[in-house]
């Protein structure tokens, strides 16, 4: 893995005035959206109603978002850059093992979804539907995961080189991408107190499975 | 006995046991097994499983280890050593890397370390009961230890506790570990998981050991502590193992096991409240015979009958035997709502006879005990047990056994002597 996962989703971010308050009204979008979807819920938000919270016209929305899933998928880009950009801005995080930076990652994750509960939980439904624009099988969804595993392969790689035919180097990512499902399943069903559950859980799992992954590669 | 439903359920238990793993299951089932049998199992069992049990209570560093300890007292399965090794090990959690340092610190304060700190070393520098312990200095300089709890462990604690009961209810009803017993277990760990509460401790221990020149108690700040963060003033001294090491001679060893033992009498027979966690960690010893005592999680207070109890029995300078001793004893279940049963007022009688040994009730300027000797560790450790074995002990008793258990032995590892009756006799 030699080349660089992109921290950011490609869009243009250089801004000039004109774009600035384009990401200034795209910004506004958003997050009028996914309070909606917070408070009402994905399936009975309506494009009409995120324009009305935004103040503005329902056609500016679909100026900067065919549908309300584009919407929703645009807030889980972001959501990875977040976690990218958190784990890849910590210089404490430089000479870390690698359970402590796959920590950062995923909480950072959390964290950032943390004021959407209830919407992630129904978002996780949606991405099971083959024909959604969320839905694990969209091309700018599949995308997306295969960024953030990229990111995943990488830090691996920096943490423990891997040998030539390696079978865990692919097995590894895709592994980790159905632990981090479990992960969001148990977070969004943990009743603890400040979510200390998905902590413990977290950082015992990681330790475990890194101790596991670093044996295999011994 | 081969295959009672208990035993079936001892077994699958002990199968699905996967806290405390095969020793807690074994606890269990011997305490129906014949003796033979229970022998035979213990010689094959120790060499097995007396390594792993250690290293996995470690591992587990949680609730388990307390229970295992309490339960091998009530069943008489481990071999005193251990025991008393048991009693000044830790309850450790698992270590915390610099990054869930950050969240737990930030959930529970608001704040990253960093920012509420001048400086904050993110590296522990001792395990604590639940947690871990960061070195840090305050704005305007002052040196503090923040301790750190691991996340989630009071509900892990809980449901271990709730596991442990379904397991354990044939044991409950048959009255080898009485209800009372876990009840006042769960108690005792379950507010160890408050630091809030911890705090109180601290404060409550700094005011009332004043008296005591050669103790020191940190402060605690509460601006930067919660119940999962403690923040309190840094407590200079070395570990048990440490002092040790650097060859402390016979008089200063003697001198602070004296005052050791003047600090568990004093909270004991004045406060009727003790520091009831006597593992190593939580004291620091120096060579002008300071001691810092810290961690107060586990404080446990007496109630007033208990102590009055306790205040008659030492130094009884009467026989063990008179009926003015029975009575003494049969009061002290009365207060309790229950009766003196014949199997513990023996053990009783014959515990009594045993710290008379230690605790001659005659007046002597000379005496010292001498704790280098071991046997008397191990004559306690089987007096406690048999007691315990009665099911009839009174669970006031059940931390102070455990920390008299404590003291005796780092007693005992600092080889020392102790004008044991002049101490307890100044706060009869």
């Amino acid at each position: 893995m030699a080349t660089k996962t992109p921290a950011k989703t490609s869009k243009a971010r250089k801004p000039g005035k004109r774009a600035q308050s384009k990401q200034a009204i795209r910004d506004r979008i958003v997050k009028a959206a996914l309070t909606l979807f917070q408070t009402k819920g994905f399936d009975t938000t309506t494009t009409k109603a995120i324009a009305r919270k935004a103040g503005i016209a329902e056609g500016t929305v679909f100026n900067y978002f065919r549908t309300k899933e584009d919407i929703a998928l645009f807030f889980f880009e972001e959501e990875v850059d977040h976690a990218i950009a958190a784990v890849r801005d910590d210089l404490r995080l430089r000479k870390a093992p690698l359970e402590e930076k796959l920590f950062k990652l995923v909480h950072s994750q959390l964290e950032f979804l943390a004021p959407y509960e209830r919407f992630i939980g129904a978002a996780l439904l949606h991405a099971l539907n083959p024909a959604s624009h969320l839905g694990a099988f969209s091309h700018r969804a599949q995308q997306l995961r295969h960024r953030y595993l990229a990111f995943v392969a990488e830090l691996i790689e920096d943490s423990s080189p891997r040998r030539k035919n390696d079978a865990l180097s692919w097995l590894v990512p895709e592994a980790f991408w159905i632990y981090y499902l479990g992960v969001l399943l148990f977070w969004l069903y943990d009743t603890s107190k400040d979510k200390q559950h998905t902590l413990a859980f977290l950082d015992r799992s990681l330790n475990v499975g890194v101790s596991f992954l670093q044996t295999g590669r011994r | 006995m081969t295959n009672t439903p208990t035993r079936r359920a001892f077994k699958a238990a002990s199968i699905g046991a996967n806290i405390a793993g095969s020793y807690l299951g074994y606890v269990l089932q011997s305490a129906f097994a014949g003796k033979t049998t229970r022998e035979q199992k213990l010689k094959t069992t120790h060499t097995r499983v007396a390594r792993k049990v250690r290293d996995e209570m470690l591992l587990m560093r949680g609730p388990a280890m307390k229970l295992g300890q309490t339960l091998s007292l009530q069943t008489g399965i481990l071999p005193e050593e251990t025991l008393a090794e048991l009693a000044t090990l830790q309850m450790q959690a698992p270590g915390m890397h610099p990054s869930l340092v950050r969240v737990q610190v930030k959930t529970s304060l608001g704040k990253e370390p960093e920012e509420i700190f001048e400086t904050f070393s993110p590296k522990p520098f001792a395990a604590a009961s639940l947690g871990q312990v960061h070195d840090a200095t305050i704005r305007g300089g002052k040196r503090v230890a923040v301790k750190i709890q691991y996340p989630g462990i009071g509900e892990t604690i809980e449901s271990d506790f709730k596991w442990f009961r379904t397991i354990t209810k044939p044991a409950q009803v048959s009255g080898h570990i009485p209800k009372e017993a876990i009840d006042e277990m769960e108690r005792q760990i379950i507010a160890e998981t408050d630091y809030k509460r911890e705090a109180d401790n601290i404060d409550f221990f700094k005011k009332k050991l004043a008296p005591l020149s050669f103790v020191e108690v940190p402060d605690v700040f509460r601006e930067y502590s919660s119940d999962k963060v403690l923040t309190m003033t840094f407590v200079r001294g070395r570990h048990l193992e440490q002092f040790l090491a650097s060859g402390p001679s016979q008089k200063v060893r003697n001198q602070l096991a004296t005052n050791l033992f003047d600090l568990y009498y004093f909270q004991l027979l004045n406060l009727g409240a003790f520091h009831a966690d006597p593992h190593w960690g939580n004291y620091l010893f120096n060579d002008d015979c300071t001691i810092g005592l810290v961690d107060f999680g586990c404080a446990k207070k007496l109630s007033k009958p208990a102590l009055q109890y306790l205040k008659g029995v030492y130094l009884y300078s009467g026989s063990r035997h008179s009926a003015e001793f029975r009575r003494l004893l049969e009061t002290n279940y009365e207060n309790q709502g229950k009766k003196l049963p014949r199997a513990a007022y023996r053990a009783l009688v014959d515990f009594a006879e045993e710290y008379r040994k230690v605790y001659p009730p005659e007046k002597d300027k000379q005496f010292v005990f001498d704790f280098s000797d071991k046997t008397f560790l191990t004559n306690y450790i089987r007096h406690a047990t048999n007691l315990f074995r009665t099911k009839h002990v009174m669970t006031d008793y059940i931390f102070m056994a455990r920390a008299e258990m404590g003291l005796y032995n780092t007693l005992h590892a600092l080889k020392a002597r102790v004008p044991t009756s002049d101490i307890v006799r100044k706060y009869l």
